[in-house]
């Protein structure tokens, strides 16, 4: 398989995409959950230190009820204003990083910044527990009878 | 015609004189994309007003615009409201002489809810009145303050537990009416917060209620609360319709209104009696309202709480017996209201709810099943003098739309399943109808065409909650795949995402 054309395909978009931050630098600005900005320079850890881990998955699914996060991403994490967290699809990147810096640092269309809030291991149990959500037998097809 | 859309809150201005409809201008504010976040129920947009030469609406997030109707060229934005705090702004202002009445949406974020009166020329905001809290906020003064069935001062602080009314909610995200003759205008207010009624002791005035104002400096002349304590998230955010009608032989000046707690009010506009209260869906959240009193009468085992458990099978849910999203209709010909009704209940497990600000606040899990029948909505016609269903069309769906009648005793709705249908007022026969592809959840109009022709329209576009319930609806985002909603299997494949506006010649 040639991997070259998609090599460049996703240069293009990061491209367009750079382009697309500078000139509209405010609709990249965070809402901080309790008014808290996040401390800089903390949110980099790369790896889960609890991946797998179900007492912290349990820890991380309460915590997504007292943090609210069910009020957007609806109960279960099935999508409601904000995304679905449980299909297996992720608008922002799917790695332990990704995940862990969508909640740290909030993302722009409404997602909360919850660094200032949250120690950064209760943020990792709650990426353990969405991590652990058996994504649904879906498929890109839906068909009726 | 001026189109508003749904965030981004573009706005379009049509040239009907041409062939093809070419647009004449079109306006493309800046809208801070958070607000998609912070906003409870989809991004909707609920639509502008038309005065003095402008064009005036709300953006999403926080912002009302006046753009010159003429050449779309912005006149003035002001900023009225705290995305930080909760607060967004889908509702459609009202424009009363030179005041342009606006209100926030927030009631599942915990906002301190209000209403605020703006010069229409300037855009300057001169009174800000909110829904809860002390007298002096409220602006409920001594001397000019009725309400008909409550006494005493500082009833909207003392029903609530000390700070509780802060973050109550009481948002408004509804219609607002005026009456020339009274100078009075005429909203609804939303749930209180959080959803969870233990966080709250008290009558948390004035939540779900109907408020009476001056729109010149925001005065409050009367109010009325539909559900004290509401325990149900039955906001009373539908729309105030204002006729004339003969009620128990004797003309009255009424207003109407069909809360999402199932029942339909008539009251005395001038000041704020109840006459008629009447169930129009299946309720069992109280088994009447005592007009003497204006208290409906509450079935405890309906009550929720965090501490009582899941209380199962409440009606209606708390989509509401009618939406506030789908205005009902008048016809002085026939004497009838025209309405989209839900034919849905819930259950209802109340927790305890944390308010952080910039997040939810609302505290339960509450799913729902079709009413009896097993149909999931129906297109009605109400008699408001006698408190009486005259006719009903059963839907499969809960119906959402707008309803419309006109002169030819005509009445037109939507369906959630993506009809537009045209039904005889007198009897409710279908006349008529038409796949417009997607669900109505808007409100159709009529008008006379620049060739003299008449014309009816309607914006085809599914949205709000049933379009966030129903996940699978959805196509526009690849990263975020739902399974059905389990109580209308089925809808995806009958809709899928809109946004044309429709016209038919009659």
């Amino acid at each position: 398989m040639d991997l070259r054309p998609l090599a460049l395909a996703v240069m293009v978009s990061a491209a367009c995409g750079g382009h697309e931050a500078a000139s509209a630098a405010r609709h990249e600005a965070r809402v901080f959950a309790g008014g808290i900005a996040p401390p800089a320079g903390t949110g980099t850890a790369l790896e889960n230190p609890f991946r797998g881990d179900r007492q912290s998955a349990a820890e991380g699914e309460r915590t997504f009820g007292a943090m609210n996060c069910d009020g957007c991403h609806g109960g279960g994490a099935v999508g409601w204003v904000g995304p679905s967290l449980r299909d297996g699809r992720w608008r922002y990147g799917g790695s332990d990083a990704d995940i862990f810096q969508s909640i740290y640092y909030g993302q722009a269309r409404g997602m909360p910044a919850y660094g200032g809030l949250l120690p950064a291991g209760t943020i990792w149990k709650v990426v353990t527990y969405l991590q652990l959500l058996e994504p649904p037998a879906n498929v890109p097809t839906q068909s009726w009878k | 015609m001026y189109v508003v859309t749904p965030y981004p809150n573009v706005l379009y201005a049509f040239d009907l004189t041409r062939e093809g409809y070419p647009l004449k201008w079109k306006y493309r504010p800046p809208v801070d994309p958070n607000a998609l976040g912070i906003a409870c129920c989809d991004a909707i947009n609920r639509g502008a007003f038309y005065a003095d030469g402008k064009i005036v609406y709300n953006l999403l997030d926080g912002h009302t615009v006046a753009v010159a109707a003429a050449t779309g060229r912005e006149l003035w934005k002001t900023r009225i409201a705290d995305l930080s705090q909760g607060e967004t702004t889908p509702v459609a202002p009202l424009v009363v002489k030179h005041r342009v009445i606006v209100g926030a949406s927030g009631g599942e974020f915990g906002i301190h809810g209000w209403l605020k009166g703006l010069n229409l020329e300037t855009g300057r905001i001169v009174w800000t009145a909110y829904n809860v809290g002390p007298d002096s906020e409220v602006l409920a003064k001594a001397g000019t303050f009725k309400p008909f069935y409550d006494r005493g001062a500082e009833l909207a602080l003392t029903s609530w537990p000390a700070d509780v009314w802060k973050n109550g909610g009481a948002p408004v995200w509804g219609w607002m009416s005026y009456d020339s003759s009274l100078d009075l205008i005429y909203y609804g207010t939303g749930n209180p917060a959080p959803y969870n009624p233990e966080q709250r002791a008290g009558d948390n005035k004035w939540t779900a209620s109907v408020l009476a104002r001056r729109p010149e400096d925001g005065t409050l002349v009367w109010a009325y609360q539909f559900t004290p304590h509401d325990s149900w998230d039955y906001d009373a955010a539908s729309e105030m319709i204002l006729a004339d009608l003969a009620v128990n032989g004797r003309p009255r000046k009424v207003l109407v209104h069909f809360d999402k707690n199932g029942f339909a009010y008539t009251m005395d506009r001038a000041t704020g009696e109840v006459l008629v209260a009447q169930q129009f869906v299946e309720v069992n959240w109280a088994k009447r309202v005592d007009v003497a009193t204006g208290r409906p009468v509450v079935d405890s085992t309906k009550l929720t709480g965090a501490s009582r458990g899941d209380i199962k099978d409440v009606c209606p849910s708390l989509e509401g017996g009618k939406s506030p999203a789908s205005p009902a209709a008048y016809s002085p010909r026939t004497g009838l209201f025209y309405l989209a009704t839900n034919n849905m209940c819930m259950d209802y497990q109340a927790t305890r709810a944390t308010r952080i600000a910039g997040t939810p606040f609302i505290g339960a899990n509450t799913p729902y099943h079709a009413g009896r029948g097993g149909h999931l909505g129906a297109f009605i016609a109400w008699d408001a003098a006698a408190g009486k269903k005259v006719w009903q069309t059963t839907e499969p769906y809960p119906v959402w739309s707008g309803a419309l009648v006109t002169a030819g005793d005509v009445v037109f709705y939507g369906t959630l399943d993506g009809w537009f249908k045209a039904a005889d007022a007198k009897t409710g026969k279908v006349l008529w109808r038409f796949k417009v592809g997607s669900g109505v959840v808007a409100n159709p109009i009529t008008y006379t065409g620049a060739d003299g022709k008449q014309y009816v329209a309607v914006y085809a576009g599914i949205g709000g909650d049933w379009f966030l319930l129903s996940g699978d609806v959805r196509s526009d985002d690849p990263a975020d795949v739902r399974p059905p909603a389990d109580f209308m299997p089925d809808i995806a494949r009958h809709t899928s995402q809109g946004g044309i506006v429709w016209i038919f010649a009659l």
